[in-house]
């Protein structure tokens, strides 16, 4: 079995550059998403990136708001019950980044598009709206004819719209759990991993547990990303805080809150970089920053059953460390 | 019977669901309406959310979203967006849709995007203010057999046109909507915080078709930023029944609603 352990510091280093194409996944915007890679890039100065989000999360306000990001692709760019994405937004109303919207169905049928290696995927929604009529990216005046071209379907003469096909240089995907071969099991809806991790030219993981390969051999069928597409996995608990991991933790409605606030100006964004983004310096410092109350807290939710048949198989932080300095040699 | 006008609206719209149906909601209110249908007429509703998270009653206070812990907690089935929107509602399974709307105009085409000092000149200048986008709205718009708008009822969010189209209703109106093929049939009705809208079977223009107890035709067509019509038999809209009432309660279990 391959080792493809290593850690979060040396994930960005080595496969994320400025003015990369970058996803991440599940990029929802209350559950699952690898938010905490979003803080490594920040703290390794990327810039200009060009994200890939089926929809924004906190991370893509995060980064929106740092200034990190000069495009992003979406197909819903708010924080459901929490509100408007502040840092996104005014990332938008200022112009400093360029927003190309999508839906949340067309923006998966890119990442099918691109996993296929299909030239374009044809679509039965986004046509007729603003959605196909105005664009960030083509550069062209009001109706756009390049963003999602009409084609006639051959078989019918029906118009349809032609989506473009999405190939992310990276995929940071946050998973439930992976072996550390970087078979993955994801608990809760997928949203669109399945098709990022396809076509994504590089997947790195980040994971809330590590378990023993054993636990992948019971359960094949709920692989969904298996180990042979995966680049390399990083164990890091709490992933996704504040936002929610199924089976794992509650998001953390307050610093929910208190972050979108933060992120809604420049000083704001600049205290919260401090205090949540910089102040860390290890796993168990991020963790500390969190509340170790709050933490047993959230991990006692009411989808925490959810990970009982798995439990026997995570390991050991003690086990999982020896065995990342042991991948990151590889 | 003392209830809020945002209740009414969730009960309103919640009338528009149908024992049986395959329905898909949003968050929020939306999703308030859709569990108070199948809490009181519509028991049989297969539920879902475009999260690809189906079979589940939300637990613990309204969810924060369409993937929240708060509707994962008893689900039967977990899925992906894929699944939701792509093979539950643009393959024309999906019967109903409930959606939201900053902005909606007279002929039921939704902005959920971005308001423009000058929509004009939208593809040259950044929005004023950035709204949150299509989400899956644009797709039940399109794919849904029917779908109901729901929207705060004010001058400026019912709009001649709205800034952009973020989720296509009758587009130009009268045959506008048959160019694209869509699966879906369009807005059955547009539900405020004042009555009901409906399309004209022709014009596809959204006239008064009825008034809540707590408003009058004249009221909503102060309100609304277009010369509004009233449908011929347009008249008050049933006051919710002390059943409707209890069964939105026990589903609104933080009392959002109540708040108004």
């Amino acid at each position: 079995m391959t080792n493809k352990l290593i850690t979060l510091e040396a994930a960005v280093q080595r496969h994320t550059r400025d003015g990369m194409q970058y996803a991440s996944g599940a990029a929802l915007p209350v559950g699952s998403d690898a938010v905490v890679f979003g803080r490594e890039l920040l703290r390794q100065q990327r810039r200009q990136l060009h994200a890939i989000f089926h929809c924004n999360t906190q991370q893509l306000n995060m980064l929106a708001a740092a200034g990190a990001v000069d495009v992003a692709e979406c197909g819903f760019t708010g924080l459901e019950g929490f509100g408007f994405a502040n840092g996104l937004r005014r990332a938008v109303e200022s112009g400093a980044m360029r927003l190309e919207d999508y839906s949340n169905l067309s923006l998966p049928l890119r990442l099918l598009g691109g996993a296929f290696n299909w030239p374009f995927v044809p679509t039965t929604t986004n046509i007729g709206s603003d959605l196909q009529h105005l664009s960030a990216l083509t550069g062209e005046n009001y109706p756009a004819q390049r963003k999602i071209p009409e084609v006639v379907d051959p078989f019918t003469g029906r118009i349809v719209g032609a989506l473009s096909p999405l190939r992310p240089e990276l995929a940071a995907i946050h998973v439930t759990m992976a072996d550390i071969e970087g078979n993955a099991i994801m608990l809760g809806t997928e949203w669109s991993r399945f098709e990022l991790s396809r076509a994504a030219q590089k997947v790195v993981l980040l994971a809330d547990h590590i378990v023993d390969g054993a636990c992948i051999r019971q359960y094949p069928n709920l692989v969904r990303i298996p180990g042979l597409m995966v680049e390399a996995v990083v164990y890091w608990p709490f992933t996704s805080w504040p936002q929610a991991s199924c089976g794992v933790h509650d998001s953390d409605d307050a610093h929910m809150k208190a972050m979108n606030q933060a992120l809604a100006t420049t000083e704001g964004t600049a205290r919260y970089l401090d205090d949540f983004v910089f102040a860390w310096r290890s796993r168990d410092d991020y963790l500390d920053l969190i509340g170790r109350e709050l933490i047993a807290q959230l991990r006692a939710g009411p989808t925490a059953f959810l990970l009982d048949p798995y439990r026997q198989w995570i390991l050991p932080d003690a086990q999982i460390d020896a065995l990342t300095v042991a991948g990151a040699s590889v | 019977m003392n209830y809020t006008q945002q209740e009414m609206m969730a009960i309103a719209t919640g009338r528009e669901i149908r024992d049986g149906e395959l329905a898909i909601f949003g968050v929020g209110l939306s999703m308030l309406a859709g569990y108070f249908a199948q809490a009181c007429h519509a028991p049989g509703v297969r539920a879902m959310t475009e999260g690809g998270i189906y079979g589940s009653t939300p637990i613990g206070g309204l969810p924060w979203g369409i993937e929240c812990n708060r509707i994962s907690a008893n689900a039967t089935s977990f899925t992906s967006g894929l699944d939701a929107l792509g093979f539950m509602v643009a393959s024309g399974r999906c019967d109903v849709g409930i959606i939201g709307a900053a902005q909606v105009d007279k002929f039921g085409n939704v902005n959920t995007t971005g308001i423009w000092s000058d929509p004009d000149r939208k593809y040259l200048e950044p929005p004023k203010t950035r709204l949150t986008g299509s989400g899956g709205a644009n797709d039940i718009a399109c794919g849904a057999k029917r779908v109901v708008i729901m929207a705060r009822h004010e001058k400026k969010r019912f709009a001649e046109r709205v800034d952009y189209i973020s989720s296509p209703g009758y587009l130009e109106g009268g045959t506008a909507r048959e160019r694209y093929g869509f699966v879906g049939g369009g807005p059955c009705a547009i539900v405020t915080t004042l009555g009901i809208l409906r399309p004209d079977p022709q014009s596809k223009e959204f006239l008064l078709d009825g008034w809540f107890a707590c408003s009058s035709p004249e009221q909503i067509r102060a309100h609304t930023g277009w010369d509004l019509h009233v449908a011929a038999h347009a008249c008050v809209v049933p006051e919710p029944s002390v059943i409707e009432l209890a069964a939105l309660r026990q589903v609104d279990e933080t009392g959002m609603l109540q708040r108004g």
